[in-house]
This record gives structure tokens, C-alpha cells and sequence, in this order.
């Protein structure tokens, strides 16, 4: 599989506490994790861009809108990447809010960097996950585009299940002539079987 | 060393007996110790009970030796002899079972106490009585008409003796009780209480004339009086004073010996009368003092979890650059440290900064009135909002440009934040559609702003009152403090807090403005 660059991974961090941010920069930083800064929801949501991965860590209590708030916002946007709310007020509610809106984690402060990390981890264990799954993706939709207008048509069938003189004779041409297009479909995608077609076929159907 | 201290007991005790004794022999009947007043019997209960029942051999022979100072032997040797044993034994079975049944210490304190400290006496006096007039009229010093008399006598005389008696011998024993008769020494209300048990004594016995019984009733006010105001303490000194007082008045009257036992009866009423209104009171003095002590530590809790959020903060701060100073460390990269240190001193004084705060705050009655502005109080409540999720929509708004008030930070915002969850609460139940909460500030009039916190629930009906009554609270699992702690905070600032009764609910709360210059 050509692997392009691994796309950068980068920490949000959303909390107005400027002590806060700055020891977390600089622990995170040297923890080896980009990091950018915000001091509030809002101040995020003007820079945010979908393509962003990464995770964000959002403070639960921040002025205006809150760090739960912000990540339904994110993703109302199409925004994917995955949330950790972090809060010094441990209360139920937020917390359930908060997982039922998928954060990664709620973390009660004070943390130690150890709890910090893991889910950071798990947050960007789930982005590449999500990367390589996309970057796949795109691969086979470039393998499908490769396929002419009558090879695209053969395919059809065959995914629904239809046998070669089926789809003959519902394109109006020859069996022999389906069999020559399946073989020519399954070397330009690679797969050596019709399981294997099917299976493809699904997946970048999705 | 314990020999020692025995003989000196008994050398204390004896000639104190054996002086009641002597002061209290007064209309005997015939030449016995059978008179309607007879405080010594408990001088030798509240011995044995504080000291052991090892004193029943002295008790025993001061008795013989009072009966033989005061009477002279009256129905001879052997006949002394005998009724002091039976006195002895009853006032030791007294005693033993006082002790037993006064755990942990006889203080009188409760109402369980009193009543078996009462039941005990009375009933185990019935029986001594009958024992000593039994022996008397065994040995045919008595007849049976007198021995009747002499046993209800006997029993009225020992029984109001010892209920009077005793409690102010245990008072006497007790560091606290004599320390709470001191504070009451220092009262010039207590020198009116006494001047007016004096006065009344004075009105029964001579001031109205006639029968004393007919206006004892009239003691009883001065006795109510004092046992509400002064407690135990106030009322066993009050019966004692009345008790000297009755002795006197029978003495000035020259009064026959039936009147007396009436009297005696009647000072036996009063007496029960002030020691379970004094045990009373204190009870409820203790309830209200424990009630206290827990709305406080109700309001530390609340207070501790406000204040918890402000520490975790410079905490969470002050573990980060540790652990960065570490990582540093371990890089090798120790120029960096100093920054990082520094850092983390800047942290440690804002967490201590905090930490004072709080320490001001729990040392009685001290706020930290500032000038905040109304925005940031609003921005507090803002925040609150942020925490609570979706399920209900919190407005905030002002109404202008509003001046500051002088407030104490903390404590006001823990307010808001107690007033806002409840409203968040109230719609979260049972609002119809969504629940919404509205917090609006405005200028009342040139002292005060007015913030109403304001939703859509079902309000509070028409009882507005009682919502901030420790304790009563609509929620299941509330414990009802929250408002009555809510509206002491807003009136420690010189404001108020209202609840408005209507079909939602609606609270206002009232604070002063800064006055500049």
C-alpha cells in the first residue's frame, strides 16, 4: 500500500486557565505531542477546519460555551476528531453528557500525565485508525475509476450475484465477452476471486 | 493512701449529716426522726452514689451518731442501732441501683435521667419508710394508728429531702454545671429571679394571710420563670431556695405538723414541675446547638466544593510542570528547569492564596467584601449553565450598564450556583417541552441590583416562605439546606433573597452596590 505522509497529529487544547494551558503545552510538548492553544470554545470554532486530526483536550467549564457544547458544534460541522473532556467539577451529569456526545475520556483534574496520555493515546490510536481507513478508501476508489463504462456495468451484476450468461443477457452481449471483462475487472482491482470482488465492491461502495 | 482519703471523707461527711440533721429535726413525730423535712438522707445517697457503696459502714455510724447528738436515743440502743441499719441498707439499695441505672455519669441531663432518678427515690423511699416504722412499732415505741401516719410522713419528708436535696449535691459535683451556676452568678437577671422567690415566699406565708397552701400556686410562676431561663442548673438552686424558704415560713408560722405535711406535698409538686422544665430546656438548647453545628457543616461542604474547583486548578497546573521539570531532567536540559520552576512557585502561591481564603471564610462570620462586577457574576452563572449539558437552555442577561457590587466572591457565586441548579432541577422534572432557566440582572433602585433567577418549572406555590426553612426540601434526596444557607450568605452581604410564589418559580435576591470613594 503507498503510504502517503502520516498527516501531523496535534493536540487542542481548550481551557481558560492560562496556567493550565501553559503546563500543558510544555508537558505534552515534551512528551513529544504538537501542541495549539485556545482560550475559549469560540476562539476555536473560528479556526477549526474538518481536516484537522489529532484530539481535542476541552476543559468542561469554559466562559460562553462549554468544552461538551463545543464538541457537539465540531461535529455538527463534520468535524470527526475525537474529544477528552477534562474538568475540576467531577459531576454526572457532564460526564454523561459528555460520553453520550463520544468523548474519549472525562478526566477529573488534577490528572496525572500518565491518565492524560493513555487517552491521548487512545484518541490518536482511533484518528489513525480512521486515517487509514479513509486512505484505503480513496485507493480503491481511484482502482474503481480505472474501469471502463461497460467493465463498471459487468460489476454491477456480478456484485449482485448474477452469472455470466445472467448479465449477458441482460446487456445484450455475449458470455464469453462478460467473462473477458470480469477477468480485465478483477486485475485492475487487484482481487483474485469473485468473493473477493464482492467484497471490495461493498467496501468502496460505503 | 485510699484509708487516708476515706477518713477524710467521712470526717466531711459525718458532721455535715448529723448538722441537717439537726437543722431539719422540726415537728417530729413523737420523739422520732419522722419530720416533714429531711434533706440529709440524700447528703448519704449522693455519697455512696459518687463515691462507691465502700461508705455504707460510716453512713451507718453517723446515723447512729446523729440519732444519738440530735435525739439522744429515743427508743433506746438496740432500736438506734436497728433502724440506722435499715436507713443504711435502703439509702445504699438507693444508691446502687442510681448507679446502676444512670450510665454514664448521674447528670441529670436528659429526661430519661430525671425520670429515673424521680421514680427510684420516691419508690425506694416508700419502702425505708416502711422499714423504719415497722421497726419502731415492733418494738412497740409506735401504735399502729401512728405507725400508719408516721410511714406516709416519713416517705413525704425523705422524699422531698432527697429530690431537692440531691440534684443540688450533684451539681455541686459536676465541673460544668458548676461552672454554668458561676455564668449564671455573674446575671443581675438571677438577683431579680431571687429577689422574686423571696418576695413570693414572703406574699404565702405572711403578705396574704390565711392558709399558706392556698397561695402556693403562686411559686410556681417565678420557678417557670427561672427553669426556662437558667435551665437545670437555675431551677434545682430556685427549689432549694423555696425549700429553705417553706422550713422558715413553717418556723415564723408555728404551723401543725398536718399543714406542713400539705405544704411539704405541694413543694414536692413544684419541685418535679422545675426539674423537668429545666431538663427541657436543655434538651432543646442541645437540639438546636447540634442543628447549628450541622447547617454549618452543611454550608463547609457546599463551600468546600466551590472552593475544591478553584484548587484543583494551580494542582492540576503544578502536576503538569512537575512532570515536565522531570522530563527535563531526564533529557538533560536543566537550563530549563529554573523557568519551569518558577512556574510551579507562581502555581503553589495561587493554590495557598486560595487555601487562605477559605480559612477566612470558615473563621466565624468573615466575608471578603470586594467590588465585583456584575458581568463577572453573570459569567460565573454562565459557566454553571456550561456544565449542566443540553436538556435545559440558561439564559443570561443584563440590563445595562450596572454598577459593582460589594460582595465576597466565593460566597456569592456558590449562591447563584445553589439558585441556578435548583431551577435547573425544577425543569428538568417538569417542565412541559424544554426547560428554561433565565438569570437577568437589573438596577433595583441607587443601593441595590436585583438579580432574578427565573424558570419555566412549577414554581414553589403559595408557601414561600417555608422553601428556605432548613430541611424542608421538594426534592427526594435534597437535605434542604441549600436555600436557608443561600439567604444567610445573601443577608450576611446586607442583601436579601426571595422566593416569589407563582406558577414558576422565581427567586430575587438583592445586593448592595459599591459605593465609590
Amino acid at each position: 500500500m503507498a503510504d502517503p505522509a502520516p498527516a501531523p497529529l496535534v493536540v487542542y487544547v481548550v481551557d481558560d486557565d492560562a496556567s493550565i494551558r501553559d503546563s500543558l503545552a510544555l508537558m505534552l510538548g515534551l512528551g513529544g505531542y504538537a501542541t495549539r492553544l485556545f482560550a475559549d470554545a469560540e476562539s476555536f470554532l473560528v479556526a477549526f477546519d474538518p481536516g484537522w486530526s489529532g484530539c481535542v483536550v476541552a476543559d468542561l467549564r469554559l466562559p460562553g460555551m462549554s468544552g461538551v457544547e463545543l464538541q457537539a458544534r465540531v461535529r455538527s460541522r463534520g468535524g470527526t476528531i475525537p474529544f477528552i473532556i477534562i474538568t475540576a467539577h467531577g459531576d454526572v451529569p457532564a460526564a454523561r453528557a459528555a460520553f453520550q456526545a463520544q468523548a474519549v475520556d472525562f478526566i477529573e483534574k488534577p490528572f496525572d500525565d500518565a491518565q492524560l496520555r493513555s487517552a491521548i493515546d487512545t484518541a490518536f490510536a482511533l484518528e489513525r485508525s480512521r486515517i487509514d481507513t479513509a486512505e484505503l478508501r480513496r485507493a480503491d476508489v481511484e482502482k474503481l475509476s480505472r474501469l471502463t463504462a461497460r467493465e463498471r456495468e459487468v460489476l454491477e451484476h456480478a456484485v449482485k450475484g448474477l452469472h455470466a450468461k445472467e448479465i449477458a443477457a441482460v446487456l445484450g452481449i455475449s458470455p464469453r465477452t462478460v467473462e473477458v471483462h470480469r477477468t480485465h475487472i478483477m486485475e485492475k482491482l487487484g482481487v483474485r476471486n469473485i468473493a473477493e470482488l464482492v467484497r471490495f465492491a461493498v467496501a468502496a461502495e460505503r | 493512701m485510699k484509708i487516708l482519703r476515706y477518713v477524710r471523707d467521712a470526717a466531711v461527711f459525718a458532721p455535715c449529716y448529723v448538722m441537717l440533721d439537726w437543722v431539719s429535726y422540726i415537728h417530729p413525730l413523737g420523739p422520732f426522726n419522722i419530720t416533714p423535712w429531711n434533706p440529709q438522707p440524700a447528703l448519704a445517697i449522693a455519697w455512696m452514689l459518687l463515691g462507691g457503696l465502700a461508705h455504707a459502714p460510716a453512713v451507718w455510724l453517723t446515723i447512729v451518731l446523729a440519732d444519738a447528738v440530735v435525739r439522744n436515743f429515743p427508743a433506746g440502743h438496740g432500736v438506734t442501732l436497728l433502724t440506722a441499719l435499715v436507713l443504711t441498707g435502703g439509702y445504699a439499695a438507693i444508691a446502687w441501683a442510681l448507679r446502676a441505672l444512670l450510665r454514664p455519669r448521674p447528670d441529670l441531663r436528659s429526661l430519661r435521667q430525671l425520670t429515673v432518678f424521680v421514680g427510684v427515690v420516691a419508690s425506694g423511699i416508700v419502702v425505708v419508710a416502711a422499714g423504719f416504722v415497722g421497726v419502731l412499732y415492733g418494738a412497740g415505741a409506735l401504735e399502729r394508728g401512728a405507725a400508719t401516719a408516721g410511714w406516709l410522713r416519713f416517705w413525704v419528708g425523705d422524699a422531698v429531702g432527697v429530690l431537692v436535696t440531691a440534684p443540688l449535691l450533684l451539681v455541686a459535683a459536676d465541673r460544668e454545671r458548676r461552672a454554668s451556676l458561676r455564668a449564671l452568678a455573674r446575671r443581675g437577671e438571677t438577683y431579680v429571679q431571687i429577689g422574686l422567690v423571696a418576695a413570693t415566699l414572703w406574699l404565702i406565708f405572711a403578705g396574704l394571710g390565711g392558709d399558706p397552701s392556698h397561695h402556693f400556686y403562686l411559686l410556681f410562676l417565678p420557678l417557670i420563670w427561672i427553669a426556662i431561663r437558667s435551665g437545670m442548673a437555675g431551677a434545682i438552686i430556685a427549689i432549694a431556695l423555696v425549700q429553705v424558704g417553706v422550713v422558715l415560713g413553717i418556723h415564723e408560722r408555728s404551723l401543725q405538723a398536718l399543714p406542713i405535711i400539705e405544704l411539704q406535698a405541694l413543694v414536692a409538686a413544684l419541685t418535679l414541675t422545675a426539674l423537668y422544665l429545666g431538663v427541657m430546656v436543655e434538651e432543646r438548647e442541645r437540639a438546636t446547638e447540634s442543628l447549628k453545628q450541622s447547617l454549618r457543616l452543611a454550608a463547609a461542604g457546599e463551600m468546600a466544593g466551590a472552593i475544591a474547583h478553584e484548587v484543583n486548578q494551580p494542582l492540576t497546573a503544578l502536576a503538569n510542570y512537575g512532570r515536565s521539570g522531570q522530563m527535563l531532567l531526564e533529557a538533560g536540559r536543566t537550563a530549563e528547569l529554573a523557568g519551569v520552576i518558577g512556574r510551579m512557585l507562581a502555581e503553589a502561591q495561587r493554590a495557598s492564596d486560595v487555601v487562605r481564603r477559605l480559612r477566612d471564610l470558615f473563621r466565624q462570620g468573615t466575608t471578603r467584601l470586594e467590588p465585583v462586577g456584575v458581568g463577572e457574576l453573570l459569567d460565573a452563572v454562565r459557566r454553571i449553565g456550561a456544565s449542566s449539558g443540553a436538556a435545559v437552555s440558561l439564559s443570561v442577561a443584563a440590563d445595562g450598564e450596572l454598577p459593582e457590587v460589594l460582595v465576597d466572591r466565593l460566597q456569592i457565586e456558590l449562591l447563584l450556583r445553589n439558585l441556578v441548579a435548583n431551577a435547573m432541577d425544577a425543569v428538568a422534572g417538569h417542565a412541559q417541552g424544554r426547560g428554561e432557566v433565565a438569570v437577568t440582572a437589573t438596577r433595583d433602585d441607587a443601593r441595590n441590583i436585583r438579580i432574578v433567577v427565573s424558570d419555566n418549572g412549577p414554581g414553589i406555590g403559595a408557601d414561600s416562605k417555608s422553601v428556605f426553612q432548613p430541611f424542608v426540601s421538594g426534592k427526594p434526596t435534597g437535605m434542604g439546606l441549600g436555600l436557608a444557607i443561600s439567604r444567610a450568605i445573601a443577608e450576611a452581604h446586607g442583601g436579601t433573597l426571595e422566593a416569589r410564589a407563582g406558577a414558576h418559580g422565581e427567586f430575587h435576591l438583592l445586593l448592595p452596590i459599591h459605593a465609590r470613594g
